[in-house]
């Protein structure tokens, strides 16, 4: 069980965080222009999903996953959309990335009134706290090959 | 019961709101603006508070009351220490600042930390003018998101 990579993105697309705990491999691009794709790959996913949906929808695009890996979503009513990329033996992870939201990204950088909301984060607070919380989940058990 | 964080926001903006709107060279005057802010506010907190205790004994009768009653009421906690040197200065040290918690734990932002406590120092400030004690107060931060307080007493 374990957890690759976090982004934070808010409601026009800038990255706000990028956080990385046990990416074996890197995407081969420069770091922005993996976030756009990142983001616009979202965009369309999500609003292919509802269009398509057989059913009515109820929470829309959730996760998707590969052989590999599962990507997460959780958005919130503001916008800001905290993604995860896991291994395969996750299940939901809405509750950890809301919690993540409630108690880390209001609590350090919406009340911190020398954060700018609309940029990539700056404050150590934040990540300090955000690298503990990740570190402590039962589904961050890294393996223990060497591999950081 | 209103929500405390409106009043952390609210303090937020009112610091952010004072520096966009002032004029480069005029950013200085900020701080003394958001002492005579917090000063009048303190006024009245002060008058609002005491409503129903007895007079004080004698200043340290005063600073107690400020570091308890007072600092629980406006702060959310006590003072976490107080030192004196029995002439008139008084240190009140608090280690988890309210207004300074959600910043920084450690060295970033310290630069920007006392914009964040002008106001408080002049709440504490206005308090102790409508007791009937003039003083002079002044605020710094070594570690976040504890700060000390420094306050002089001025009986006539």
């Amino acid at each position: 069980m374990t957890i690759y990579n976090l982004y934070i993105f808010d409601r026009i697309g800038t990255c706000l965080y990028y956080g990385e705990w046990n990416r074996k491999k890197q995407s081969g691009m420069p770091r922005d222009e993996e976030f756009k794709l990142m983001y616009g790959m979202l965009f369309s996913i999500k609003s292919f999903v509802t269009r398509i949906s057989p059913t009515d929808v109820k929470d829309g695009f959730l996760n998707f996953k590969t052989s590999k890996f599962r990507l997460h979503l959780y958005e919130t009513a503001s916008g800001l959309k905290f993604v995860l990329n896991t291994d395969l033996s996750v299940g939901s992870v809405k509750d950890v990335l809301h919690e993540i939201y409630r108690t880390i990204y209001v609590e350090y950088v919406v009340k911190n009134p020398e954060c700018d909301l609309t940029r990539t984060i700056d404050a150590e607070l934040f990540k300090q706290k955000l690298e503990d919380y990740v570190r402590a989940l039962p589904i961050f058990a890294s393996r223990t090959d060497g591999i950081i | 019961m209103a929500d405390d964080v409106i009043f952390d926001l609210l303090h937020s903006e009112i610091v952010a709101f004072l520096h966009r709107t002032t004029e480069k060279d005029n950013q200085d005057q900020c701080i003394n603006k958001l002492e005579s802010l917090g000063f009048r506010i303190g006024q009245s907190i002060v008058e609002r508070f005491t409503k129903e205790s007895p007079r004080f004994k004698d200043d340290l009768d005063i600073m107690k009351f400020i570091c308890k009653e007072f600092w629980s009421a406006v702060f959310k906690k006590q003072v976490d220490n107080l030192r004196t040197n029995h002439q008139g200065v008084y240190v009140l040290q608090d280690n988890k600042f309210r207004f300074l918690t959600q910043m920084s734990s450690g060295k970033q932002y310290m630069e920007v930390a006392p914009k964040y406590l002008a106001m408080s120092c002049g709440v504490i400030r206005g308090a102790l003018a409508n007791i009937g004690i003039n003083s002079v107060i002044t605020a710094e931060v070594s570690a976040m998101p504890s700060c000390k307080f420094q306050i002089q007493l001025q009986r006539t």
